[in-house]
């Protein structure tokens, strides 16, 4: 293997790592607001995400309908969806103390609906191909994929627009202040109900958005979902819950990390290896990689 | 008292079970497959309850166990390693059984000492999905992805299976009953109650842990096991399988977390579920676990028996 | 018939199968600062609790301005007219000084005045201008202690509740505490004050009570409790025996 390399070679590897991994972070970024909310890790995040790309894959095969216009669709119907989804199913289990029964709610609805959709829609990958999905820039000889670089650019955006949400307005101040002490925002007046959904809606809202992005890029299939999950959940641990931020940055290094895994090692042991990484993390940097000190108040 | 009359009732059930076979051909009968099943989950069903019922881990792992269990007896088999011969080896078993009790012990060290709650289940997912891994690249040893195939030729009758996994399936629920009513059992639940409280009467968090998680496990690689001889295909799709994880969760949940029977009645009524939802489409087994799982924790989050429980207590 | 402000009525909290607080009755006049004394455990934060609706009595009432609190949540107690200021002061660190400011005017009935609010509590505590965009961990205790009060005022409370606000004080800072609860009572703002320096708590409250494990051992007048000579020996000790 290492006789092929050069630094063409390493700066593709680097660059595919990266475009892929903003789909795992913008992915993250989700669990991160649904979890500094709820407390829940919401494993079915990326059967949602899954979802989410049949809806586009189904909007383009049947109607025409171009995947990144179909956003102005997907993204108003993720939000709600997302609003729906807390009412109908998490808002008793969240007020409880025991943060199992949310967990196995989650883990119930991805069981759901990944074998639902491969109940309806089948289990057989499914990709887009459009006018552009071929389209590749070469710049200084690496190869830059069209779709991967939109992608990008929508994982930058949606990061902004969440960013911008928490920090400039109050219902978005009132989700960072409930997600730090919920007892300490409910006696200032915020209620945790109107956080959670907002918190939740905004996670499928994502969702979405990585809904669409995947279905561009990639072959996706119902059971993906919860590897891409957990793959997910590694960029947040790497980023460290509660840093938007670093939930992007966690995804970007996971992506590279599997990136270079995958071209020195066969395709099942760089999955194990991010795997390890996970633990890692999670036994020894729980707050993931980029955390400064923090004060106590 | 109420102990006396559940234990008589348990022989009693029993030995109505175990005397089935010499009224029904359990080879051929869809009836004795399904008793046999029901068995089989019984017994991870209550590997779980220990686990998470009673000490209050949430292992998201357990097929990892189920699945080394399974492949460990396929490999000692096909590779005549016991030398015994036996096809129903109780050696086998015990070693499969084992096999994943020194995974847990491994695992279980830094993973319990270190996580909590939510990241520890966090902790037993990316296990799980290590030990896939490595069995799908195992290559000769494992199988790879094809997996291990045992000689079928030596299926006889269904016979031993029933009666083994009914031996299990007692096993399993008579372990766990005395575990819960001696000092092991009260460590545990007082585990699950208040960690902090527990450590500040002395009692060792990591040791009673590791216990539960080791003893999980191995219920589950017993589990494996059988399920494994009974397959007569251990591949990395059928034994590694998430469901092997949900489906225990789901019969607890079902039926009572944290008691002794719940698992059993989960169990049985699950797979009852399943053989109904069989009628129009097999795969519809996850849907409807899925949605069960959902709709349980929404409604009666204590399970059947929590059900019964509170309509004892408001004297209906 | 007698118009408190705040009425608490024979109750009854439980922490599982623990019970905190027995049959506790109080009430809290318009305008006066009421303190609660008495030592750890003896069930002040939880009444408090109950009162702002973080938990629920098994029995009893509580009613404010004649309305029961008695199945509100948090949010809508504070909309109400009642702020908790909880003990440690438990302010959003991650966030700045005016952030949370502007958080503690979030109660619908509070926002229209946020300016207002804003002003005055800049008013009060001059050092929060200055550190306004400084994020609140960063503040020094006493300075958090006085956001936390600030944040609470924002939401114009009839009735302010402090939970230990002297705890970690340096003793300078303590007595500015105890002189600003003076100067908000001053305007118009009734103060339920929980406190361990019992000391200067009796020295200002107009009312207090003084609780023993989750009951009324005493209550009366803030002076008149400071020179009885059992509270001196048990509470206050040698020092401050002879009444001032």
């Amino acid at each position: 293997m290492l006789k092929y390399l050069s630094v063409g070679l390493v700066a593709q590897l680097l660059v595919n790592g990266i475009l892929f991994g903003t789909m795992y972070g913008t992915a993250a970024i989700g669990l991160s607001l649904i979890f500094g909310t709820m407390r829940i890790i919401f494993l079915a995040q990326g059967t949602i995400i899954i979802f989410f790309a049949y809806i586009c894959y189904w909007l383009f095969t049947l109607f025409g309908i171009d995947p990144y216009l179909s956003l102005v669709f997907v993204v108003p119907m993720s939000l709600l969806l997302g609003m729906g989804i807390y009412q109908a199913l998490f808002k008793e289990a969240a007020a409880l103390e025991d943060k199992n029964i949310s967990l196995l709610i989650a883990i119930g609805l991805m069981f759901l609906v990944e074998n639902l959709m491969t109940v309806v829609w089948t289990g057989n990958p499914r990709s887009i191909t459009t006018g552009y999905t071929s389209l590749v820039f070469r710049p200084i000889g690496i190869d830059l994929t069209f779709t991967r670089l939109v992608a990008l650019l929508m994982a930058i955006l949606s990061t902004a627009g969440v960013v911008l949400f928490l920090k400039k307005t109050l219902i978005g101040m009132a989700v960072r202040a409930a997600s730090e002490d919920m007892v300490s925002a409910a006696l200032v007046g915020i209620g945790s109900h109107r956080v959670n959904a907002v918190a939740f809606a905004i996670g499928i809202g994502l969702a979405g958005i990585a809904g669409v992005s995947l279905a561009t890029i990639y072959p996706f299939d119902p059971f993906y979902g919860f590897i891409f999950v957990l793959k997910a959940l590694i960029s947040l641990a790497l980023g460290g819950i509660g840093n938007v931020f670093g939930a992007l940055l966690g995804g970007i290094i996971l992506g590279l990390l599997e990136s270079l895994a995958s071209f020195f090692l066969s395709g099942g042991w760089s999955d194990a290896i991010s795997y390890a990484v996970f633990l890692l993390v999670l036994m020894f940097k729980p707050e993931g990689l980029f955390v400064r000190s923090i004060q106590k108040a | 008292m109420k102990d006396k009359r559940a234990i008589i009732l348990t022989v009693l059930v029993t030995i109505a079970f175990a005397i089935v076979p010499f009224f029904l051909d359990v080879s051929t009968s869809y009836f004795g497959y399904f008793l046999f099943l029901s068995f089989c989950y019984t017994i991870i069903a209550q590997g779980w309850n220990l686990v998470a019922g009673y000490t209050g881990l949430i292992s998201m792992g357990q097929h990892a166990f189920f699945g080394l269990g399974a492949y460990t007896t396929g490999i000692i088999w096909l590779r005549n390693i016991t030398k015994t011969g036996y096809y129903f080896d109780p050696v086998t078993m015990i070693l499969s059984g084992l096999v994943p009790v020194i995974l847990a012990i491994i695992i279980g060290v830094p993973l319990l000492s270190r996580l909590r709650g939510d990241y520890f289940a966090l902790g037993t997912l990316g296990v799980g999905e290590i030990i896939k891994v490595v069995f799908v690249k195992g290559g000769a040893f494992t199988g790879a992805s094809d997996g291990l195939h045992l000689p079928s030729t030596v299926f006889e009758s269904m016979r031993p299976y029933y009666w083994t996994g009914l031996f299990l399936a007692i096993f399993a629920t008579a372990g766990v009953y005395f575990l819960t009513r001696s000092r092991v059992g009260l460590a545990l639940r007082a585990i699950r109650e208040d960690e902090t409280s527990a450590a500040s009467h002395g009692i060792h968090l990591l040791k009673y842990k590791i216990f539960a998680f080791a003893a999980g496990a191995f219920l589950a690689g017993l589990c494996g096991s059988l399920y494994g001889i009974y397959l007569f295909h251990i591949n990395p799709d059928s034994v590694l399988k998430l469901d092997w994880t949900l489906y225990p969760i789901l019969m607890c949940v079902i039926g009572g977390n944290g008691t002794i029977i719940g698992p059993v009645i989960g169990a049985f009524f699950m797979n009852a579920l399943f053989v109904v939802t069989d009628i129009y489409l097999v795969q519809l087994h996850p849907i409807v676990a899925g949605l069960l799982i959902i709709i349980v924790m929404k409604f009666m989050p204590r399970g059947l028996i929590g059900l019964i429980d509170t309509i004892k207590s408001r004297g209906l | 018939m007698e118009n408190h402000l705040l009425e608490v009525k024979g109750l009854d909290v439980l922490y599982g199968d623990v019970q905190a607080v027995w049959d506790l009755s109080i009430y809290v006049d318009r305008g006066a600062i009421v303190a609660l004394v008495g030592a750890n455990g003896a069930g002040k934060t939880t009444l408090l609790k109950t009162i702002s609706g973080i938990i629920h009595a098994r029995r009893g009432e509580v009613f404010f301005s004649g309305r029961s609190l008695a199945k509100l949540r948090p949010q809508e107690v504070v909309n109400i007219g009642v702020s908790h200021v909880p003990e440690g002061r438990r302010l959003f660190s991650k966030l700045t000084v005016l952030e949370n400011l502007k958080l503690g005017a979030y109660p619908p009935r509070a926002r229209p005045l946020f300016a207002k609010s804003l002003e005055r509590a800049y008013g009060l505590f001059p050092v929060l201008k200055e550190r306004k965009k400084q994020t609140a961990g960063s503040l020094s205790g006493g300075e958090q202690q006085m956001l936390a009060i600030a944040r609470a005022l924002m939401a114009q409370p009839d009735l302010l509740m402090l939970d230990e606000p002297s705890l970690g004080l340096s003793p300078i800072l303590v007595r500015t505490m105890f002189e600003l609860i003076c100067t908000l009572n001053n305007q118009k703002v009734t103060i339920l004050l929980v406190e361990q320096n019992i000391h200067q708590a009796l020295k200002i409250a107009h009312q207090a009570y003084v609780l023993k494990t989750g009951k009324i051992a005493m209550s009366g007048r803030g002076n008149e409790l400071l020179s009885d000579p059992e509270i001196q020996k048990a509470y206050i000790g040698e020092r401050w025996s002879k009444p001032r």
